[in-house]
């Protein structure tokens, strides 16, 4: 039986039918053609699916559809400007050098959208404990750290900026 | 020399797409009419298929077409021709292809693809070579004898061995019968996933014009075309193989694994592409797993440390089919002798089938398995002299003058193995480690390493380049973009050769065998070095070109005009000049006459007298060494038996670094990747050949919290004779030296020897508690 749900995707309400097995990535890549979404495992554990539904990184590998409705749900697609600039984590993910092969990098923007929506002021530890929850097999993480740290110096200066031109 | 665009951190460019989440991998390509497969696997891992019923399946909604192996009558491989695309009369490994669903959607062929129903004659299963070597053992491929293979490789019909290398230097007896000192052991690297982020996958159309078109998540697009059309009778100009972004690859992403299953399985709809993904567990049991390797050593000494004869014999067990293996093990064999001259060797190594996944490449191919088993034997011997561990390697460094394993003479242009031993040592080994606490005993280890490409006599790699109207450049070549940042590599050296701002030169964002030039594969750390070469090589041409229109046009000889990237001008009177975007389509004149070529040229660079081995196994397949060390200092958690590394350091000979921002990004992963084998993983298998961990989950993917907590890397810059501007590779090198770093570091903590991998936490605390818990330490 198809169902349709209706939920917020990067700024625009959505309805999309489904047939009832959809998580959301499928929903995502392959009803919204929002494919910058990734996957990289078949058991929740890598972290390259990663989006912000309702303020929080999910696994939308494992995100049912049931959850969604009314949902608020942003995935590296909604970061990127309308004028296609670059968000200052996206940024700071070039700048420090932690994009190889690329494929983990979209999750990881997601998690520290999240991360740094709640808690700018997040030291090592958190910012770590976030990482950890995200496979890279190329960089060896160093990279991801120092970009991690460099976006929090880019949102803060912002920050900074627009409490300035208030 | 003074180079403006090598050696600076020149942002990648392609870091923009992959940032913003608009990189095309394979799995974000959508084709019109575009049907899915999943593919069935078997439940045994060695079994005759008795039947298969496909009728359930067939009548599922969504599903096109079931299909099976039979009638399948080629087998493929570059190699050893081993390879069938799907099972045809009996399995061999836990993952092979032995049915397949083509449906509307992925969800609906994977639900129709558990309704085929197939009975099996299970037969006896090996998962280790030595099992499949003993006497009696059932044959896993009957007939493999009658495979075609390279000549100097091939299977021993009637047995289980897929190849013998043997390597002989100088006599072995009389090497032993010098020595004054032997050591030796026996080392495990087991299983391993290479475990690209992304999955590997592939989309194959059967066109109605008879052509095939595939796009693939490889790093071997031409060997794709080539066998693709072999064994389809096409002209290869027929085949036409896309190459999306990657993933990352690691090695298990070359030679051609998944994509002749596709092609068959889209063979069955013609007019229409099929696309296949592999889930994380089928990346896991039905594509490329790495090493496999058990290694017996013996090394044999002068009292005073001069090496003098080194015995190695390796197990390769190499799973199901021996294609993707064989060289693995024949590059065990000659680099276990790591970076010491040996005068005398014997060397064999025995490549198996066995009931696994098949092996193939992984980062490092065969040198941190032979490096591994030298480097631990080196520690070991130096306490058995009572030499320092860095005297006795000193001693024997290879180094001008010195022969290699394979015979060949080692240059002052290979690098220097011993400044970089000296900077590990400096960065590691100064002062007093910590002393042991309630907490933690403490360790240091180092490892002396080399790399040698790993290709073919052929293996070559080219550059297409193209000026455009306005000075801007194009250049297209055929080395995949993995991660590595060739691409970047490739800008960067083309700016400089042309004298132009890399934002003026716009590379290749992927590969396409209908309009890339020809590459082997992108494999053996070789692309810096031979496609860099490639691309300085085609910048030259370019600049002659212009020389020569310029000279036409000045009416002076070629030879006493310059270039600067903005204009070809008089040497003697450099106002006298011409601007290069007036030359690059050929001159022309004010009344509308042209002089000159269009400026767009081509290129190929091979290595210089690359051969197969002779017969003593030995010949020029090293070419450009490179050399490098590692160390580290960890420690050790009394309680849970982690290691826990402070402070990991590398030293690598790159004869130039063209990117230091990207060298280092290199570098950190590769070395993490040791750390992940060294620490923590392996894939393994039940005795009846079942995968017990074909998931991230159970694979123990080392995170952000096993990264080391510092890391020196340096790089020394010894040029190369024939790399772009001096330049070798790195690619793999990183991995080599961790285990044996690590695994010196944990003898020196604790004062155990391990000679497997991984040293889990748990064999650490087994291990001390064998030795009576507590005492450890020195
Ligand atoms: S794909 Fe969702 S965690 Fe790996
Ligand atoms: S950059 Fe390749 S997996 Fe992270």
């Amino acid at each position: 039986m198809a169902e349709a749900i209706t939920f917020k995707i990067n700024g625009e309400t959505k309805t999309v039918a489904i047939e009832g097995h959809e998580k959301l990535i499928e929903i995502l890549r392959e009803k919204l053609d929002l494919t910058g979404t990734k996957c990289g495992c078949d058991d929740a554990s890598c972290g390259a699916c990663t989006v912000v539904v309702n303020g929080e990184a999910k696994k939308s590998c494992v995100f049912p559809h049931a959850k969604l409705n009314g949902a608020e749900v942003t995935t590296i697609e909604g970061m990127t400007g309308k004028d296609g600039g670059l968000h200052p984590i996206q940024q700071a993910m070039i700048d420090g050098g932690a994009v190889q092969c690329g494929y983990c990098i979209p999750g990881i923007v997601m998690e520290l959208h999240a991360l740094y929506s709640r808690n700018l002021e997040a030291g090592e530890a958190e910012i770590t404990e976030a990482l950890s929850r995200h496979f890279c097999r190329c960089t060896g993480y160093e990279a991801i750290m120092k970009s991690a740290l460099l976006a929090q110096e880019y949102l803060k200066k912002g920050r900074k900026k627009a409490k300035k031109g208030k | 020399m003074d180079l403006k665009y090598v050696g600076k951190n020149i942002k990648r460019f392609d870091a923009v797409k992959k940032a913003t989440g608009k990189a095309l991998f394979l799995d974000d390509i959508k084709l019109p009419g575009m049907l899915h497969a999943a593919i069935l696997r078997p439940e045994f891992a060695h079994a005759k298929i008795l039947s298969i019923d496909t009728a359930e399946a067939e009548a599922c909604e969504g599903v096109v077409k079931v299909v099976t192996g039979k009638g399948c009558d080629f087998r493929y491989g570059d190699n050893i021709r081993d390879l069938v695309p799907m099972a045809v009369d009996k399995v061999r490994y836990i993952g092979e292809p032995v049915a397949a669903v083509i449906a509307e959607t992925r969800q609906q062929a994977r639900v129709a693809v558990k309704k085929i129903k197939v009975q099996y004659e299970p037969l006896p299963v090996y998962v280790d070579a030595l099992a499949a070597l003993e006497k009696g053992a059932a044959l896993i491929h009957e007939n493999s004898g009658d495979y075609w293979h390279l000549p100097g490789l091939g299977p021993k019909p009637g047995t289980n061995i897929a190849n013998l290398y043997q390597l002989k230097k100088g006599d072995i007896d009389q090497g032993f019968k010098e020595a004054e000192v032997t050591v030796e052991g026996e080392f495990v690297y087991p299983f391993g996933s290479c475990a690209a982020l992304e999955p590997h996958g592939a989309i194959v159309w059967f066109h109605e014009d008879k052509t095939i078109e595939v796009w693939s998540s490889s790093i071997c697009p031409f060997i794709i075309r080539e066998e693709i059309a072999r064994v389809y009778k096409l002209p290869e100009s027929d085949v036409r193989v896309h190459i999306p972004e990657l993933g990352g690859c690691f090695g298990y992403k070359s030679d051609i694994t998944v994509e002749q299953t596709i092609a068959w399985i889209a063979s069955f709809v013609p007019g229409r592409p099929v696309k296949w993904v592999a889930t994380r567990k089928e990346d896991f049991t039905s594509t490329l797993l790495g090493h496999g390797i058990r290694i017996r050593m013996k090394v044999g000494a002068k009292r005073d440390g001069k090496l003098t004869a080194l015995r190695t014999t390796v197990y390769h067990s190499t799973g199901a089919y021996s294609d993707t293996g064989v060289h693995v093990s024949i590059a065990a064999g000659h680099n276990s002798a790591g970076t010491y001259e040996f005068p005398h060797i014997h060397q064999e190594s025995y490549l198996v089938y066995t009931n696994t996944p098949p092996i193939g490449a992984f980062r490092g191919y065969g040198h941190q398995e032979g490096q591994f088993a030298v480097e631990r034997l080196m520690d070991i011997l130096a306490r058995k002299l009572k030499m320092s561990p860095f005297d006795l390697r000193a001693r024997n460094y290879l180094r001008p003058g010195t022969t290699s394993s394979l015979g060949e003479r080692i240059y002052v242009s290979n690098g220097d193995v011993a400044k970089c031993a000296e900077v590990v040592k400096k960065a590691v080994f100064q002062g007093e480690k910590p002393r042991e606490d309630d907490q933690y005993w403490y360790g240091r280890g180092f490892a002396a390493l080399t790399k040698t490409p790993k290709g073919a006599p052929h293996s070559s790699k080219g550059c297409y380049l193209k000026f455009n109207g306005d000075g801007s450049v194009s250049i297209n070549c055929g080395g995949a973009e993995v991660g590595q940042g060739l691409r970047n590599v490739v800008r960067q050296i083309a700016a400089e050769t042309l004298k132009i701002p890399p934002e003026r030169i716009r590379v290749y964002t992927e590969i396409d065998t209908q309009f890339s030039p020809w590459e082997w594969q992108t494999i053996g750390s070789m692309f810096t070095l031979q496609g860099g070469a490639a691309v300085v090589k085609a910048c030259q041409r370019a600049i002659a070109m212009l020389k020569k229109t310029a000279a036409q046009v000045l009416r002076v000889e070629e030879d006493v005009l310059d270039y600067d990237g903005e204009h070809v001008f008089l040497k003697n009177d450099p106002e006298v000049k011409i601007e290069v975007h007036r030359l690059t389509r050929g001159y022309m004149y004010e009344n509308g006459m042209t002089a000159g070529e269009v400026v767009q040229t081509t290129s190929d660079v091979r290595l210089p007298r690359y051969s197969g081995p002779d017969v003593n196994g030995q010949g020029t397949m090293g070419v450009s060494y490179t050399f490098g060390a590692q160390g580290c200092e960890i420690r050790i958690d009394k309680a849970t038996g982690q290691v826990i590394i402070d402070h990991f350091a590398s030293a690598f000979d790159v004869g130039r670094v063209i990117n230091p921002e990207q060298i280092r990004g290199q570098i950190a992963g590769g070395v993490m990747m040791g750390v992940g084998a060294t620490l923590y993983e392996e894939v393994k298998f039940d005795k009846d050949g079942k995968c017990l961990n074909p998931h991230y989950s159970k694979y123990r993917f080392p995170t952000i919290k096993d990264a080391p907590r510092r890391q020196t890397i340096e790089c020394l810059e010894t040029p190369e004779s024939i790399g772009p501007y001096g330049a070798r590779g790195i690619g793999e090198h990183p991995v080599i030296g961790v285990a044996p770093a690590i695994l010196n570091a944990i003898q020196d903590a604790i004062g155990v020897e391990f000679y497997e991998l991984p040293v889990t936490p748990e064999k650490i605390k087994a291990a001390l508690a064998a030795k009576g818990s507590g005492k450890a330490g020195k």
